[in-house]
């Protein structure tokens, strides 16, 4: 920098200053001002109507920035807001931690036989793809599957006549329990109704899901429609020759119709129909034993839920009892599909050749704010016994320290069909993080 | 065809012959609104008039935090046209599940029928530096329970005004006709509460929740402490012996709650410090009586300065 530049720089400089501290004195004596120019009012009447005009605006002007520094509200001005809460479009991100502890006396009855595991860690990834639709992906993460693929799903937002059309992986809507997160259950596992008919983690489909709700009668109904790749998982160790699904009529389809009515302000009932039907694999006996041959499977079943929580007291009170009935219909005597070359003589159907019926009854009392007491009965037509009925009848005490955290404990009476009763005593605690979710209804 | 599959079927198409049968809907000339609380309702009525139809999901006895997300209040707002909601995450644990369970595209963000009240607000409390959820169940984007203060009673009012203005332009006047109303039976009866307003600047309160910063803020209570040792928390023992002592330096004499707390454990604390505990209703409808907000804000300043 020259020397004349810098001569002018700092003339500058004092000039600034000079306006600054004008400026300053200007805006710090206008309330004072203001405070005068209201008290003078009989001075001001001797001035032209133009003057009379801009001092009242003025003053206007100077009450209304007094008012505004009379709030006290304004605690933190530059964090109204108004402005975007997620400027970097970042998606919501949570986990859910789901951590087991097996007691039970006579050894673990966990899959992998530990006493205390890590279930499942969820991590979930979820928002707005674009104006018409919406992602959500749930990633399961545990020692025995690794990483898997919970749920993953496209939801259309901008769908004529209230249409909900998903796209993806998603727990299937069929029975009532299914449709929700296991570490969001009232009890440690599924009801063993879904064990058996579907998997321990439930039924999960990929494919198209189609939501309509409606209200002729004046109350709440849905429908759900989907077509999804298969009925269940593939059967370990089982090759038929061709995909079960190599025909339209080899995917899996289910239909659910929900029907929802408030009895009062605190009660309510939901009564509901589902029906999912698919082609899975079935042994075939008196052969490879890896041969399979597929056979058609459904799955029907209602579901009943009743609540009650009083507005007013809705922290600390509530109750709630839900039963399911569901049968599995399998095809009795289906055509075996046999590789080219392979004799049927001998060969026999080995899947089930009669129907199953399963359900359980479920309910749970809110004994204080934290803490909930919980009892289900269990009991359905064991495949592996002919049939015959195992039933269990379970306890649990739940308490929540807040909103994002679980402790459980559950005690469960396990009798099959066949064999001696077991004891099982459980332990559960989940963890959620990240945005808050909102409450399984 | 066999058993099963008849069933299956049956199922299916009794499913199928319900669906032509959805979406039934009147169109009708008034606005429809539906708000989360009844505070934002009754405000919304006082500006719609007989211009729109108003419901309202939560009621005035109800933790506005906790209310279950039923399949009826998703028929309410299927045909919408305006959802209005306090916001500041107040709804957060129920609002998404209805909206999108609503599939109204008018009520989605960015929608004029998107209608977040706490954007026109001076928001307190706003999260600071690391907010987690160590500190409780915060809210981070600041405190909601701002309509315990008049000023955002007209700030909510002129926001209705906006909006029904902007769906309704033809009815553009009578909206503001009723805004204009309004605002001035609130001045007038902000005039009446002059002298509760006296006695209470200054007091030493307790309060329970959160709910009453801003009624502090425009009354001049002084709150000396929570029966939440953090938001959300229930009050433990030893967080309790400290607020009988902070109660006993600060001589708070009155203990302000919900209707919807366990009222048990602030008689505790009350017994053990001769305090008074003031059930307050927060939100319009809280007890019998309070049809609107002009009501509300009434009631419970009169309450408070009679209790202190």
């Amino acid at each position: 920098m020259s020397g004349t530049s810098a001569h002018h720089a700092r003339a500058y400089g004092i000039q600034a200053m000079l306006w600054g501290a004008f400026v300053t004195v200007v805006v710090a004596s206008a309330p004072a001002s203001a405070q005068r120019d209201t008290t003078r009012r009989d001075t001001t009447s001797r001035r032209t109507p133009s003057d009379s005009a801009r001092i009242a605006d003025s003053i206007a002007v100077v009450r209304e920035l007094e008012r505004l520094q009379r709030e006290p509200r304004a605690e933190n001005p530059g964090q109204q807001p108004q402005g975007p809460t997620n400027p970097r479009l970042l998606p919501d991100i949570s986990a859910v931690g789901d951590l087991i502890g097996d007691l039970s006396p006579k050894g673990s009855t966990q899959e992998g036989g530990e006493r205390f595991n890590v279930r499942e860690v969820e991590v979930a990834v979820q928002a707005a793809v674009d104006p018409y639709f919406r992602g959500d992906v749930f990633l399961g993460i545990s020692d025995l599957e690794r990483i898997s693929i919970e749920q993953a799903y496209l939801t259309a937002m901008a769908l004529p006549w209230a249409l909900e059309v998903r796209l993806g992986r998603y727990l299937m809507p069929v029975g009532k329990q299914n449709t929700t997160h296991r570490h969001d259950l009232h009890a440690i596992d599924y009801p063993y109704v879904i064990q058996r008919f579907f998997s321990d983690e439930g039924l999960k489909g990929t494919g198209i899901y189609a939501s309509k709700i409606f209200a002729p009668f004046g109350f709440y109904q849905e429908l759900i429609l989907t077509a999804v790749d298969r009925f269940g998982e593939p059967t370990d160790g089982l090759v038929t020759i061709e995909p079960v699904n190599k025909k339209l009529s080899g995917l899996g389809y289910s239909a659910r119709l929900r029907n929802y009515w408030d009895l009062s302000q605190a009660s309510n009932i939901e009564l509901s129909f589902s029906g999912i039907t698919g082609k899975r694999e079935q042994p075939v006996l008196g052969g490879d034993p890896t041969l399979g041959t597929p056979a058609r499977q459904s799955v029907i079943g209602t579901d009943f839920t009743y609540r009650w929580r009083p507005l007013q007291q809705g922290l600390y009170k509530s109750f709630i009892v839900q039963a399911e009935l569901m049968q599995q219909i399998n095809e009795k005597d289906p055509t075996l599909e046999l590789p080219s070359g392979v004799s049927p003589d001998g060969l026999l159907y080995g899947g089930p050749t009669r129907n199953f019926t399963g359900g359980y009854a479920f309910a749970r009392y809110q004994l204080t704010r934290r803490g909930y007491l919980g009892a289900r009965f269990d009991s359905f037509q064991d495949e592996a016994a002919e049939g015959s009925a195992t039933n269990a009848v379970s306890g649990y005490l739940e308490f929540f320290p807040s909103e994002f955290s679980k402790l459980m404990v559950g005690y469960e009476r396990y009798a099959p069909a066949e064999g001696s009763s077991t004891n099982r005593i459980l332990l559960q605690a989940t963890f959620a993080l990240g945005p808050h979710k909102p409450h399984p209804f | 065809m066999r058993v099963h599959d008849i069933a299956v079927a049956l199922a299916l198409g009794a499913a199928l012959v319900t669906a032509p049968l959805a979406g039934t809907s009147t169109a009708q000339a008034q606005l429809k609104i539906v708000t989360s609380t009844t505070d934002l309702y009754d405000i919304a009525k006082q500006v719609g008039g007989n211009k729109i139809t108003a419901t309202h999901i939560g009621e005035g006895y109800q933790d506005p935090h906790f209310i279950e997300a039923k399949p009826s209040f998703v028929l309410q707002l299927r045909n919408a046209d305006v959802w209005a909601f306090v916001g500041l995450d107040l709804e957060i644990g129920w609002m998404p599940l209805l909206l999108q369970g609503a599939r109204n595209p008018k009520l989605q963000p960015g929608q004029p029928g998107y209608v977040d009240a706490s954007r026109v607000i001076t928001v307190l409390d706003v999260g600071r530096g690391n907010v987690d959820r160590s500190q409780g169940d915060v809210h981070p984007l600041g405190n909601p329970h701002y309509w315990l203060d008049p000023e955002n009673g007209r700030r909510i009012a002129r926001l209705f005004r906006e909006t029904f203005s902007k769906l309704d332009a033809k009815n553009a006047s009578v909206y503001e006709a009723n805004e204009k109303a309004f605002t001035q039976r609130l001045d007038a009866a902000e005039r009446t509460w002059q002298a509760d307003l006296a006695k209470i600047k200054g007091q030493p309160v307790v309060a329970w929740h959160t709910s009453w910063r801003y009624l502090a803020e425009y009354t001049g209570m002084n709150i000396v402490g929570f029966m939440e040792p953090k938001p959300g928390v229930p009050p433990s023992p030893a967080h309790l012996a400290g607020l009988i002592q902070t109660m006993k330096q600060t001589r708070a004499k009155v203990i302000v709650m919900e209707p919807f707390y366990d009222r048990k454990t602030a008689d505790f604390v009350a017994s053990k410090t001769g305090a008074k505990v003031l059930v307050l209703p927060p939100s319009v409808g809280g007890t019998k009586g309070l049809g609107d907000y002009i009501q509300l804000m009434t009631s419970d300043i009169h309450q408070l300065a009679a209790a202190l």
